[in-house]
């Protein structure tokens, strides 16, 4: 598979073990630049590792990758708004801490669009981020991801316990976001039902391959909604 | 099956099928019907993926079919438009009126019915 020149993230042959058959086998695919794609596959599929591999956090012991045409690596990581499956960075943080810590160190990071996005997400600035709840936590890492001018954003589970309007309103401000700008957006996510109309591009994973990939309106009209497929595939 | 209301128009949308095809389909369906008047100002791209929580893309698409259409026209500065253009609605309205006919007919023939036995079911059930 080789880069068309509207491919953001292109995976050639991708392997990277972790015993148990967990990792990536194995795997080639490639994300159309603009899009916003759901990563999907069941738990220990390898969602988080082929997110991880395009941070460079994790690197493959085959194949190739590459990120707007580029390996991945700390520079190409500037252009990269990236959102952890598990974290918890700002433990000592209020809400106007974080922002300022992400002012200081995250590239591209866009100071009013934070502030906003914190009042939209109800994140009072004094609020400590240790007595959050799990669906507060999520907001602020959200709004400190989204609050950035940058190409390509990598959202690993945004909505994972978080409530059902909590998620209503991430998939609002996500839909103002694409609005706005045209970036590249990799969502993984096991909410499809409520999520899968945000989507124009889908990869499902299974067993560490790309088991299925495609435009997600030629899948609707081929297979049926994102969920369906999903049931057939994994069912 | 989701369903949002946008101004005049019920939105049902189905995510087992092509969702910029349901978003262009009801927009013509309205705008033939008359449900959307001449010339009204249609929603924005962004508040119409907002309403429907869908994609601003799979909005756009649809709104650069009814464009090529003809249905609509976008002024610069001022956002997309129904058309002016009542013939141009009547000739849409005949081509779904058209279709719905092929589509009826295709089953009909489908179900081995002759033009006569055809004419004669319609006629039968009257007005």
């Amino acid at each position: 598979m080789s880069r068309m020149a509207s491919d953001a993230i292109v995976f050639e042959n991708v392997t990277k073990g972790y015993g148990k058959g967990r990792g990536l086998h194995d795997l080639s695919l490639a994300i159309p630049e603009g899009s916003v794609t759901a990563i999907l596959g069941p738990n220990g599929a390898g969602k988080s590792t082929l997110m991880r591999a395009i941070t460079g956090m994790t690197v493959p012991d085959k194949g190739t990758l590459s990120v707007f045409g580029r390996p991945p690596g700390w520079e190409l990581n500037r252009l990269i708004a990236y959102l952890p499956d598990r974290a918890r960075w700002y433990g000592g943080h209020t809400v106007a801490e974080a922002l300022e810590w992400g002012e200081r160190l995250l590239a591209g990071f866009n100071r009013e669009r934070a502030l906003r996005l914190t009042v939209d997400y109800r994140l009072d600035p004094e609020m400590e981020v240790k007595g959050m709840s799990k669906g507060q936590e999520a907001r602020l890492m959200l709004a400190l991801c989204l609050a950035r001018d940058v190409p390509l954003y990598v959202l690993d589970e945004p909505f994972s316990g978080i409530d059902m309007i909590s998620r209503e309103q991430i998939v609002v401000s996500l839909i103002d976001a694409f609005s706005e700008r045209r970036q590249t957006v990799l969502i993984s996510t096991h909410e499809i039902a409520e999520t899968e109309s945000l989507f124009d591009y889908a990869v499902f994973i299974g067993d560490g391959r790309a088991v299925l990939c495609g435009d997600v309106e030629e899948l609707r009209a081929q297979r049926g909604s994102l969920r369906d497929i999903y049931r057939q595939l994994f069912g | 099956m989701n369903e949002f209301r946008f101004g005049p128009i019920r939105f049902v949308l189905d995510y087992s099928q092509p969702l910029y095809e349901q978003v262009l389909e009801q927009f013509r369906n309205s705008i033939a019907k008359g449900e959307i008047a001449l010339g009204e100002k249609m929603p924005s791209v962004r508040e119409l993926a907002q309403a429907l929580k869908i994609n601003p893309n799979t909005v756009l698409r649809a709104y650069q079919e009814l464009e090529r259409d003809a249905l609509t026209e976008t002024r610069r500065g001022q956002g997309t438009f129904i058309t002016r253009d009542a013939d141009r609605v009547a000739e849409i309205r005949r081509k779904l009126a058209e279709q719905a006919v092929n589509d009826f007919l295709d089953k009909m023939r489908s179900l081995g019915l002759t033009r006569d036995e055809i004419m004669r079911l319609l006629e039968e059930r009257g007005g």
